[in-house]
């Protein structure tokens, strides 16, 4: 185990959560195309900056360029580090699946960069715009799950546990994580269905308060079994406690934002309780699909069916490479 | 249960599948849009010199909304240049109200032919939109179908130009300050096509495209003049922003003399009782019935 690429994996999660806020705050804003440029912004990377009086040829950071740009500078950020990521996996990491999913990373970002460049050449075509809002969550799903196979926590030797008859939680949770991602294209295509000036159509509307039932109902169930068939069991309860508190709160920041976003239309601009509440319910969500997806890993890194209790040292040993 | 489970999971990205599906669905066609635009190259128009006028007065009924002001703080350039920067949607003084665009949406001419049929030359002279103070001037226009648009920036800091027209090719360009005029043409007809501007978001402009010359905007007193309508009867359209996505239009059947004038006041307005129709689709959008009425 190497901490230090645990460490570098987390940072790579974290500034693609970042990159995720500053993706929602372009939609919010309607800044999506607020440069017909790509991939440099009217000819130029760095932004315009004063320095001693003398000013730098580059990016006028003004109005809604702050954000596209902004965004644009972020996510080179993000691939640049995935690249050194893979670098370090290739360096330390001995797992041939680790490495193997550290590139299809890799392989990620580059997609959602040309996907986000495709969709300001395109001028905003809801299917490629919601499929780089739809990238974006896997994406960072994956750097989670980078993160969570190189900690100490996920490679130090566990007993497994028998599941009891019945619903398996292991399923149970994956069923949860996928109705989630689903929710997640509800949610992105409602997003880019209309600008913040234009009422959202209300089929898709319904649609994903529909989902949040589902992901509700999901999760909910999931996540409180967890925590009533192992309770001392941490590995477990924390992703699980952390997934019911993070649900509760994008539950609230839902109905905050549908209010918030109904009220936009009559708005001269886009103001900043909208943009606030919107962008904070997408990174909310992003949060609950995330740890209901390592709550998913860990339900099958330490749980078994009742015929086949096996030694979880015996699935590392198996999988690594 | 795993087959329960499965079936569930199925089920609901299935649904949910279909019901993205249906919102990517293309929007219904822009029959105002589409009011001009259909008509083949017909007869060209001869002058026979007794083209009349049609005028009116363009009221607002009930109490105007306040102009909301805008927060250019993101723009320190658009503050300065503007330091009253507000919203432009319902213009209204003394009970007028501006910025109607007001058209003649059909009719026959005192001859018998189609106004809808009938070729008008195309003005060489490009109609010109400007953008001063961080606000499109004018707020509204008309050009015809052809006729270049001649777009210049005023403003010490850049823009971008973005019409979002349903029948008209799409395109987006930067305008920097100090850069040439952008010069355009949209070939097809189409009331009114929203013209924004992604760096400032507040900024907004309307452009109606017609195949005839014979439209009008509403001035600051509220009244508008087409000239030179040959004679005929036809119907008169007055659109104007506010009223959901679509905006609201509103029509009239206006008798024009040879030589005379015909008459077409409009009221709009909360208190407004003027039948209706629908205006420009530009949203495939549906507003939500819980929260009433944006």
């Amino acid at each position: 185990m190497n901490k230090g690429v645990f460490r570098f994996a987390l940072l790579v999660a974290g500034a693609t959560f970042f990159l995720i806020i500053a993706g929602a705050l372009v939609t919010s804003h309607d800044a999506g195309l607020a440069t017909a440029d790509w991939p440099l912004t009217d000819g130029h990377f760095l932004p315009k900056v004063t320095i001693f009086g003398i000013t730098t040829s580059g990016v006028n950071m003004v109005g809604n360029l702050f954000w596209e740009h902004g965004h644009r500078m972020i996510a080179t950020t993000v691939g640049f580090l995935t690249i050194l990521l893979v670098i370090f996996l290739f360096a330390r990491e001995k797992r041939r699946w680790v490495r193997r999913l550290g590139v299809a990373a890799l392989i990620g970002v580059v997609l959602q960069g040309l996907l986000g460049g495709l969709t300001v050449k395109l001028m905003l075509p809801l299917a490629v715009s919601s499929a780089h809002a739809t990238l974006a969550q896997l994406f960072f799903c994956t750097t989670v799950a980078l993160a969570v196979f190189t900690s100490r926590s996920w490679q130090q030797q566990r007993s497994t546990i028998e599941e009891p008859t019945g619903v398996s939680l292991r399923y149970l949770c994956a069923t949860a994580a996928a109705v989630i991602l689903v929710q997640l294209v509800i949610g992105a295509t409602l997003r880019h269905s209309a600008t913040w000036d234009k009422p959202l159509p209300t089929p898709l509307l319904l649609t994903h308060i529909a989902g949040a039932v589902i992901v509700t109902a999901m999760l909910g169930t999931a996540a409180v079994r967890v925590l009533r068939r192992y309770k001392g069991e941490r590995f477990l309860t924390r992703p699980a406690t952390i997934a019911l508190g993070l649900l509760a709160l994008q539950l609230v920041l839902g109905v905050g934002a549908y209010l918030a976003r109904s009220a936009s239309p009559n708005d001269p601009q886009p103001l900043k309780p909208m943009v606030a509440i919107t962008v904070a319910h997408v990174a909310c969500g992003a949060l609950v699909f995330a740890t209901t997806f390592v709550l998913t890993l860990r339900c099958f890194k330490v749980l078994r069916p009742r015929e086949s209790v096996v030694s979880s040292s015996e699935f590392v040993v198996q999988s690594s490479g | 249960m795993f087959k329960q489970m499965k079936v569930w999971l199925v089920l609901t990205v299935v649904l949910s599948l279909l019901a993205v599906a249906a919102s990517c669905s293309k929007a219904p066609t822009n029959e105002t849009a589409d009011t001009n635009a259909g008509s083949t190259a017909g007869e060209t128009y001869q002058s026979k010199g007794d083209e009349g006028t049609v005028s009116g007065v363009i009221a607002f009924l009930g109490t105007a909304p306040a102009p909301k002001k805008i927060d250019a703080s993101a723009d320190a350039v658009c503050g300065q240049r503007n330091p009253n920067l507000s919203t432009e949607d319902t213009i209204v003084a003394d009970g007028k109200l501006a910025n109607v665009f007001v058209y003649v949406k059909d009719g026959t001419t005192a001859d018998g032919k189609k106004i809808t049929g009938i070729t008008f030359p195309v003005p060489t002279e490009a109609a010109a939109l400007d953008q001063n103070g961080c606000q499109y001037k004018p707020h509204v226009m008309g050009l015809m179908a052809n006729q270049k648009i001649r777009i210049t920036n005023s403003d010490p800091t850049q823009h971008n130009v973005h019409p979002t027209p349903k029948v008209n090719p799409e395109w987006n360009q930067t305008q920097a300050n100090g850069a040439p005029p952008i010069e355009k043409t949209f070939s097809r007809a189409e009331v009114l096509i929203p013209v924004k501007c992604n760096q400032h978001p507040w900024m907004k402009a309307y452009v109606g495209v017609l195949k005839h010359p014979l439209f009008a905007v509403s001035g600051a007193d509220g009244t508008f003049t087409i000239a030179k309508v040959p004679p005929g009867k036809y119907t008169i359209a007055a659109w104007h922003e506010k009223g959901g996505a679509a905006g609201t239009e509103k029509t009239m059947e206006v008798t024009v003399p040879a030589n005379g004038a015909g008459k077409a006041d409009f009221s709009f307005g909360d208190a407004a009782t003027t039948s209706t129709t629908p205006g420009l689709k530009m949203m495939p959008a549906i507003e939500f019935p819980m929260l009433g009425r944006h």
